[in-house]
């Protein structure tokens, strides 16, 4: 990021002038011009409001219509600055695993072996996967509703996700919680989603917290979309990261639609990333369908949050190619909308970069690994499918850690501490109220 | 040595520090000015701006930030400046911490404490007991001292459990008790109740600034004759039902007294606990001393009127006892 320079400079708790965000050549100090970084090669136009349309018999109905231009071409894809061939090659295989193992999802719904719905990550394979390739293993993330191919990328299986959507014995929450809600504190460095927006980015930054008092400095990252950062919570989570100057690598995922509300309902604002001014943090922009920004981004990011140097804020912009949900067939959304980024669809631009660009795999090569992905999700579909229900009685137990169910202690090693010399002795202070 | 409540507490979360590096305290001015009500005062003196951090003021934040340092192992303790405040953090609390265990097996060893309860007129969002929110959620660990001593050897305990403990102190015992506190290393085990004043007559469940009221009402009443039982329940989640039983099975009469509003309150939850595993003891009604069903009102005379009183208890014990 063009910011990086500037922000390396500043103080621990954040270069109030600068602010993160890099500023224009302007002399005149208290003149605030903000700039935000932005990787993208295109910058569509498109805009979404209601409009009334008539239907054959003359009744008005409002529906939301699509302007701008969606006819733009399809931009290339961006040279990474760091991705090597095999690092592409694997994160493209995380892509198609993400969209193999949401189409076995969408299978085992229609045979009706899911409980609940199903949540589809379908043209935000990129920004999933290439963001947590970015972390390193120690490291922590919290993924949202469709980030599953980020749950690959971390180590977790195929089947994992299969398993807590079945709501078998043997999903990670032994059939307590369904999608993507779990986590891992041991190995993986994962906490568990919540249902309700933002709540994660607060907790996330509390990682970060408790790993410094450990004596390191750790990247966590999460993601929150255009309608999740509505809520106050995203706000005191960002604050507080700030303030703290916390490695929290925050994603935010434009992806126009929050169930059925277009984006422009829920922010005024041109870009989110520009929330970052507001929080004096370093905020940039990427093409959220385009693998090798996501990764540049995530890992310059990463890279702060590792020397100490606060909280980044990455807006990734794309569209939610389904509805909220399975039951959903996102009919509200205009079709020249789906038109236009279907174009953009992540995987095929990977794949026509790696294979006709760079030339990085051959056609049959290509083929083989897109056929080797498919046995993969065939077995975890199998491995799933075999797993039994849990049993009534699993319901019970388990509220509290007791019995020595866990031995907790600090995960990177004692605190160093400094004490003063300051000795106890009882405060004669006044209270706030007698 | 003779400490007060406030100071018991204080030195509960000193020693705390002091013996574990992963102890550290969060909380809106907590360091250089000590807290509103001085729990913190000269910790950061002592254990650096590290270990006590001054927050924004954002409460969500802070809990959430507090467990997530907790997953990594951490012992945070988070202040609220008024337990009435705990309301902007409940669905971190509520949805996130408490269910953390039970959903997906990661232990959430966290403290949030604060200052609650009224008697000190200060109004509507500086005087409630918001207790009750949080027993209706599995998960947590709520505590109520009423005492120094348990007041200090319940904060050891809550900041060694491995669960997510909301430690409710009552502000208008900071300075107003004081109490024998062993010098040594203690604690008070969660979920066990005290009979503070044992009696032959009748029984009153209670915790927290109540068990004053009802020490004050037992020495009006044994001027008439009759002799109260009193237990201190401690911890309010989780209740202690077998302390809960017998000492309904040894007097067979038995009033519930909180500050909180009546309806939805602990005396409900109570009742239906000796319906449960002591009914055939009863020998008259259980009988609900309680907050009104409003909000707390500021100005004295109606705060008064607002809140239970030795008054009160007095009144429904003669009753009680003549039933």
């Amino acid at each position: 990021m063009a910011i990086k320079k500037k922000t390396s400079k500043s103080s621990p708790n954040g270069n109030r002038r600068h602010n993160g965000a890099s500023q224009s050549k302007s002399t005149a100090t208290d003149l605030r011009t903000y700039t935000i970084p932005d990787m993208r090669l295109e910058h569509p136009d498109l805009s979404v409001r209601p409009a009334i349309e008539k239907d054959k018999d003359g009744a008005e109905h409002v529906r939301y219509e699509v302007t701008g231009n969606l006819n733009a071409p399809v931009p290339p894809i961006l040279d990474s600055k760091y991705l090597d061939k095999k690092q592409c090659i694997e994160i493209y295989r995380y892509m198609l695993l993400n969209r193999k193992m949401e189409v076995a999802l969408e299978n085992l719904y229609k045979q009706g072996k899911v409980v609940g719905g199903v949540y589809f990550g379908l043209g935000q394979e990129a920004c999933s996967c290439a963001s947590a390739y970015a972390l390193d293993k120690d490291d922590w993330f919290a993924p949202m509703i469709r980030n599953q191919g980020s749950l690959l990328v971390r180590g977790f299986r195929a089947s994992d996700t299969m398993m807590q959507y079945m709501a078998k014995a043997d999903s990670p929450t032994h059939g307590r919680d369904g999608t993507s809600h779990f986590g891992d504190i041991e190995k993986r460095n994962m906490v568990s989603p919540i249902s309700m927006l933002g709540d994660l980015i607060p907790v996330l930054s509390g990682v970060a917290l408790g790993a410094r008092l450990q004596g390191r400095n750790i990247a966590v990252m999460t993601y929150i979309g255009d309608g999740g950062q509505s809520t106050g919570v995203t706000y005191e989570g960002i604050n507080f990261a700030a303030v703290q100057n916390l490695g929290l690598v925050l994603f935010v995922e434009s992806n126009e639609w929050a169930y059925s509300t277009p984006s422009e309902m829920q922010y005024r604002c041109k870009d989110l990333a520009e929330r970052a001014i507001g929080y004096g943090i370093p905020g940039v922009i990427v093409d959220g369908t385009d693998a090798c920004q996501v990764y540049d981004a995530a890992r310059d990011a990463v890279e702060r949050a590792h020397r100490g140097e606060g909280p980044t804020l990455i807006e990734a912009k794309m569209m939610r190619m389904k509805g909220h949900a399975i039951h959903d067939a996102a009919a509200y959304v205009p079709k020249p909308m789906f038109d236009f980024w279907k174009k953009r669809d992540p995987i095929a631009r990977f794949e026509n970069y790696l294979v006709k660009e760079k030339k990085w795999l051959t056609a049959k090569e290509n083929a083989e690994l897109i056929s080797e992905v498919e046995r993969v999700i065939e077995a975890e579909r199998e491995i799933a499918v075999n797993s039994p229900m849990p049993t009534p009685e699993s319901a019970e137990g388990g509220v509290f850690c007791e019995d020595g169910c866990h031995d907790i202690k600090p995960k990177y090693g004692l605190p160093k501490v400094k004490k003063g010399t300051a000795g106890y002795k009882q405060t004669e202070a006044a209270g706030h109220l007698k | 040595m003779q400490l007060t409540y406030l100071e018991a507490i204080r030195q509960g979360i000193w020693e705390e520090m002091d013996r574990d590096p992963s102890v550290f305290c969060l909380g809106e001015d907590i360091g250089i000015y000590g807290g509103a009500f001085k729990v913190t005062d000269g910790f950061i003196d002592r254990f650096g701006p590290e270990r006590v951090i001054d927050t924004p003021i954002a409460e969500s934040a802070i809990v959430g930030a507090a467990f997530g340092a907790s997953l990594t192992g951490m012992r945070p303790v988070a202040e609220f400046q008024f337990m009435d405040f705990i309301g902007c953090a409940f669905n971190q609390i509520s949805n996130m911490v408490a269910k953390t265990h039970y959903l997906w097996g990661a232990p959430a060893p966290l403290v949030l404490r604060g200052p609650s309860g009224g008697y000190v007129h200060g109004g509507p969002f500086h005087s409630q007991n918001p207790e009750m929110w949080f027993v209706h959620n599995p998960g947590l660990k709520v505590i109520c001292p009423a005492t120094p001593y348990d007041a200090k050897g319940l904060i050891k305990a809550a900041i060694r459990d491995n669960n997510p403990c909301i430690f409710f102190e009552h502000k208008y015992l900071y300075r107003r008790i004081k109490g024998e506190v062993p010098a040594e290393d203690y604690i008070v085990p969660i979920g066990k109740a005290n009979i503070v004043r044992e009696g032959s007559d009748l029984s009153i469940i209670t915790y927290a600034a109540m068990v004053h009221t009802a020490l004050e009402a037992a020495e009006v009443l044994k001027n008439d004759g009759i002799d109260l039982e009193i237990l201190d329940l401690r911890t309010v989640s989780p209740l202690d039902r077998e302390a809960i039983a017998q000492t309904v099975k040894k007097t067979n009469k038995v009033i519930i007294l909180h500050e909180h509003s009546r309806t939805g309150g602990l005396a409900g939850e109570i009742a239906a606990i000796i319906n449960e595993e002591a009914f055939d003891d009863l020998d008259g009604p259980i009988v609900r001393i309680a907050g009104l069903d409003s909000a707390i009102p500021f100005s004295p005379p109606q705060e008064e009127h607002y809140l239970p009183k030795v008054e009160d208890v007095v009144r429904e014990a003669r009753r009680l006892k003549a039933y």
